[in-house]
């Protein structure tokens, strides 16, 4: 019987299932499936140690799955790898080119060997990607008196040269100082205006929150999260509510713990906390969109709020729950995650193919 | 019959007009990626340097020669001395036949001296050297070409950009191999010309009445026997650089290695040369299967012929104990065993 299943619609750059690498005992990479749509700037999340490169490693073929499969374009890395690599520009943790060349001359050494002529044929196309990571007129100069964020940038420069449709960057903005991390972020913004899929692997995860459509949070070689970026940070957008007599704070916390028990189910978690001022402010785990709820229920027990505003989640906040093992995923981050990130069931021929691998 | 999914590639986006791609079936790429890594080669000053030490030390035997030639012939006795019983010196001068004959010999030993200066000896000099110089600075700059990658790290950044790890494997031994084949060729001219300039200083003419199709033809064996040993103790730093994952392994074993066969040699056939019987011969013969040896022994094969002619060179060489099939199976597994494994090294993870 002969299974023509295809997995894979136009738009997905990169797809995992149940990706695997373990070296001898240690289980770097655990049954990851990923995806990555075209045009997404997906960040890939992560403590040290979490898997992230080891991922990134696997998918460019620089070592193999101990299971599982990764398919990038539509093609499977354990057999199309250099056809592959050919739409991909990559940088893997620090670039790293040869100190003895200059920058132009790394370049022409790196289009050499990534399917391009030989010759003086592409040195526009050089010309050009030293411009878009603004390294023009540095070409010349040896590698090795690079400063580390002009060597970051030539790597970049190295896995643009081909135009490539995926751009995976491996903490782009290591060891560069704060003008040369907006630079990168300017870049990467400026790449996926011309329709590139960026895959950022980084612990910057401001930087991530700020040009990332979609991400990846891996823990321990675990993916524990993965969806849209909005909607992780809608999940942990809260209500801040000051009470315009600060005493009567502790009075609505306890007005609204009885509306929770009396079913008021949308409201999860609440705090009080200070605020710059110093005044007490209550801390709703609720969605924005019950604001109105919220303060009636305060002025039907004659408490009168002075302010009620959204308080935005961040990716921090997402990131440190994902990776603190203490602290379980609330409920509905669970649900978050089956929402966001369905695994897909493994078919049997999937099942074959990873007894083959 | 498969049972795996079959996924369908996605159709790529038009490049930028400015990326002009080539070729990519399998030759197309192994030509680039070996253009990439000669390119690499003409910018690095190190191999300027290897290639200037190498001219230097051809120039320096090459006048070694040249000066033994100039001490041998600077001082011709005018007259005969003898010592009598009293230790009383008697000189008289030397008849006119006694110096024709002096002048003569020391002709044939000017003549001898001198022969490396000239073709077909100087050939030989050349190769010579290149065969000692030539092999310390190929198994250097193997070491570092292949070993560089993993040393600096630049092998993550190749082996993402398209060629398959065979293809970026087979640029360096093509890389190699064409390296070993110009500085070959190259030194051996410089050797020859130099020995030229030199043979100018001694009046002796050039008689080429050596060159012949058959001496062509064997000179060419012997140059690419040359090359030969070359490139088996290339593949050797190669093997052992991609084992190590450092230029400083594959540097220093294939060295090691080198300076231990000759050593090893020695040390093994005297001790068999004393030690009759079965044990003697059997530690006699273990050199027989060393790489020097096989190459020496082929390229004296070829020396032979160079020098004597077809007739005489085989009488001499049913003397010699490497016979040629022997010489090349014996290179060929070594060359077999450190590609292979040297490839099968190169196939592992690339966790650095």
């Amino acid at each position: 019987m002969v299974n023509n299943i295809s997995l894979y619609d136009d738009n997905t750059v990169i797809s995992t299932t149940r990706l695997t690498k373990a070296f001898g005992n240690m289980v770097a990479v655990n049954d990851l499936n990923l995806q990555v749509m075209r045009g997404d700037v997906f960040g890939f999340l992560g403590p040290n140690g979490s898997g992230k490169t080891t991922t990134i490693r696997m998918l460019l073929g620089l070592i193999r799955p101990s299971a599982g499969r990764a398919i990038l374009f539509g093609l499977d890395t354990a057999y199309q790898l250099p056809a592959i690599l050919l739409r991909i520009g990559a940088i893997v943790e620090t670039p790293i080119l040869y100190p003895y060349l200059s920058g132009l001359d790394n370049l022409r050494v790196v289009a050499a060997n990534s399917g391009m002529v030989l010759g003086k044929a592409n040195d526009h196309r050089i010309e050009e990607v030293l411009d878009i990571v603004e390294l023009h007129g540095y070409g010349k100069l040896a590698y090795r008196k690079y400063s580390l964020g002009m060597k970051q940038r030539l790597g970049i420069a190295a896995a643009l040269l081909t135009d490539p449709e995926l751009v995976m960057l491996d903490e782009p903005t290591n060891g560069l100082d704060p003008s040369g991390m907006i630079e990168i972020r300017q870049l990467i913004r400026r790449l996926s205006s011309l329709g590139k899929t960026i895959f950022l692997s980084s612990h910057l995860l401001a930087e991530v929150q700020q040009v990332c459509n979609r991400v990846a949070i891996l823990r321990k070689g675990n993916l524990v999260k993965q969806g849209d970026v909005k909607e992780l940070l809608r999940e942990r957008e809260r209500i801040e509510v000051r009470i315009g007599q600060t005493d009567q704070t502790s009075s609505a916390l306890d007005v609204l713990r009885q509306s929770q028990e009396q079913g008021a189910t949308w409201i999860s978690n609440m705090s009080i906390e200070e605020n710059k001022e110093g005044e007490p402010i209550l801390i709703i785990d609720a969605p924005v969109a019950r604001s109105a709820e919220i303060n009636m229920l305060l002025a039907h027990n004659n408490l009168f709020a002075a302010q009620i505003c959204p308080r935005e989640g961040n990716l921090e906040e997402v990131f440190l729950e994902a990776t603190t093992p203490t602290s379980g995923p609330s409920p509905h981050m669970q649900n978050g995650m089956q929402r966001l990130a369905p695994i897909p069931e493994q078919t049997e021929p999937e099942k074959e193919k990873e007894a083959t691998l | 019959m498969s049972s795996l999914p079959q996924e369908h590639a996605i159709h790529a986006p038009k490049r930028s007009d400015s990326v002009v791609m080539g070729s990519q079936d399998f030759v197309s790429v192994l030509i680039r990626s070996i253009g990439g890594e000669l390119y690499k080669l003409r910018q690095r000053s190190m191999a300027k340097i290897l290639l200037l030490i190498a001219i230097a030390i051809m120039i320096i035997a090459f006048s070694f020669f040249a000066l033994g030639t100039l001490a041998t012939t600077s001082f011709l006795p005018d007259r005969s001395c003898t010592t009598d019983s009293n230790g009383q010196q008697h000189c008289k001068p030397l008849s006119q036949q006694d110096i024709a004959k002096q002048q003569a010999t020391a002709q044939r030993v000017k003549e001898n001296v001198s022969a490396p200066l000239r073709l077909p000896t100087s050939l030989w000099l050349s190769v010579s050297v290149i065969n000692t110089v030539g092999t310390i600075l190929v198994i250097i700059l193997t070491g570092s070409i292949v070993g560089g990658e993993y040393g600096i790290g630049t092998i993550r950044m190749m082996l993402t950009r398209g060629p398959t790890r065979t293809q970026f494997f087979l640029a360096k031994i093509g890389t190699i191999i064409i390296c070993i084949l110009i500085t070959l060729l190259l030194l051996i001219l410089v050797g020859i010309i130099v020995g030229a300039l030199f043979n100018l200083t001694t009046g002796i003419a050039v008689d080429f009445s050596f060159f012949t199709g058959g001496w062509l033809f064997h000179a060419i064996l012997y140059v690419l026997i040359a090359a030969l040993g070359l490139f088996v103790y290339a593949m050797i730093a190669l093997c052992l650089a991609t084992l190590g994952k450092t230029t400083a392994a594959g540097l220093a074993g294939a060295l090691i290695w080198w300076f231990l066969e000759g050593v090893l040699g020695a040390v093994l056939s005297t001790i068999g040369f004393f030690n009759k019987g079965p044990l003697g011969d059997f530690l006699q013969s273990i050199p027989d299967y060393f790489i020097g040896n096989n190459i020496a022994a082929l390229r004296d094969h070829q020396n032979l012929y160079m020098m004597n002619g077809g007739t005489q060179a085989t009488a001499t060489m049913n003397l010699h104990t490497i016979p040629d099939v022997h010489a090349m199976i014996v290179l060929v597994i070594y060359l077999v065993a450190f590609i292979g494994m040297a490839w099968w090294a190169q196939q592992r993870d690339v966790t650095n």
